[in-house]
């Protein structure tokens, strides 16, 4: 039974990873942030997954525990030293392809991104993510109102980092 | 152009250029330690808890208790015993229902309180202790103080000295001073995990809050 369920689980994760890179991309800074923090979701992932019980999505109810333990669980781990920035990285390549100004804005706009807070991280998160209002507001646990308002003062806050 | 909206058309590019992880890796992953924040609040509760009643173990059993045990009769020591033995069952139940109700899977805001509220509960059982800390030795002192046969003395003599007032400023000031040591060193533990711990947790938390009705 348990092997049964640890194949069903790596599985279904091995096909929905995307997901948790995208959280990582957004909360870590470099490669090895970004395994470690891979890491910590997919065993959160692992433990609540015996309690999961297929009335939502798994790639739904994969983004709760993804955001939850960036925002909340995960300790930044002692072990690792600062190794290159992961964006600069995926950026050297894009640069050297389109050299264009659009590519000059993402990347601005990816390093603003950066700079925001836990919060306004996973409301643009969820944002990028297409999900509708009302599964930020559930996700968040936040009011619809309040999700609103918040994304608004996101948008703010990336215009005023963009052009100070 | 909206920024967000250029943000998403690249965000979508941007999913092919991730590392594929296989089955296997992914595998490996899940037979790791987590070191989630909930983990070490637990581990640092736990160890909370065993240190008070380590502490009345220890008071109990050392040599200072045969001083105390003429002050109190035996049976109101058993009942006290049986009280704080109680409170403590008490506090560990409620502390272990909160933590059994922390779940990855709820939003964050709900969460982030369930991690709270478990601490909570350490944190009352700590204050708990400390006034009963405080009030014992408020009301054991005296009494042992006129019990004691060297104590006795020891008054005796001051108060032929005309050094009675002296005596007890000295008794009260050593005391509190005692007592603020111990406060002290547990508030510089609560700093310390707070510090460490939860700072982002409470951070992110107000965040979210914000705005909030």
């Amino acid at each position: 039974m348990h092997k049964e369920l640890e194949h069903s689980f790596v599985e279904l994760l091995e096909k929905h990873q995307n997901i948790i890179h995208k959280v990582c991309r957004l909360y870590t800074y470099d490669y090895d942030a970004h395994n470690d923090l891979f890491q910590e979701i997919t065993i959160q992932l692992w433990k609540a997954y015996p309690k999961f019980r297929g009335d939502a999505k798994f790639s739904t109810w994969m983004y709760r525990v993804g955001l939850n333990t960036a925002i909340t669980l995960y300790r930044k781990s002692k072990r690792r030293i600062k190794t290159q920035d992961f964006d600069d990285v995926q950026f050297k390549i894009s640069a050297e392809e389109y050299d264009d100004t659009e590519e000059q804005q993402l990347k601005l706009l990816y390093n603003a991104v950066k700079q925001l807070n836990d919060i306004e991280k996973a409301l643009v998160f969820l944002y990028l993510e297409d999900k509708n209002y009302r599964e930020i507001s559930e996700t968040m646990g936040i009011s619809e109102v309040n999700a609103r308002v918040k994304m608004n003062r996101v948008k703010t806050k990336l215009r005023t980092i963009l052009n100070p | 152009m909206d920024e967000l909206e250029l943000l998403k058309k690249d965000w979508k590019k941007g999913e092919d250029s991730f590392p594929k992880l296989s089955y296997n890796e992914i595998y490996k992953m899940i037979l790791k330690k987590s070191s989630s924040i909930v983990k070490w609040i637990f581990i640092i509760s736990i160890l909370e808890f065993v240190f008070w009643v380590a502490l009345s173990f220890f008071l109990k059993y050392s040599g200072y208790s045969d001083d105390i045990v003429y002050v109190e009769s035996s049976t109101a020591f058993i009942v006290l015993s049986v009280i704080s033995y109680a409170i403590l069952a008490y506090f560990f139940y409620r502390f272990y229902m909160n933590y059994r109700t922390i779940n990855t899977t709820d939003s964050a805001t709900t969460l982030m309180e369930n991690i709270l509220k478990t601490r909570r509960t350490v944190k009352q059982y700590v204050g708990f202790n400390l006034i009963v800390m405080v009030v014992s030795i408020g009301v054991l002192l005296p009494h042992f103080m006129n019990q004691d046969p060297k104590t006795k003395t020891i008054i005796e003599n001051a108060t032929a000295n005309g050094e009675l007032f002296k005596f007890y400023a000295g008794i009260i000031i050593v005391t509190l001073l005692m007592l603020a040591l111990v406060i002290g060193v547990l508030l510089l533990f609560y700093w310390l995990i707070y510090g460490i711990l939860l700072k982002r947790l409470n951070k992110n938390y107000r965040e979210l809050k914000k705005l909030e009705v």
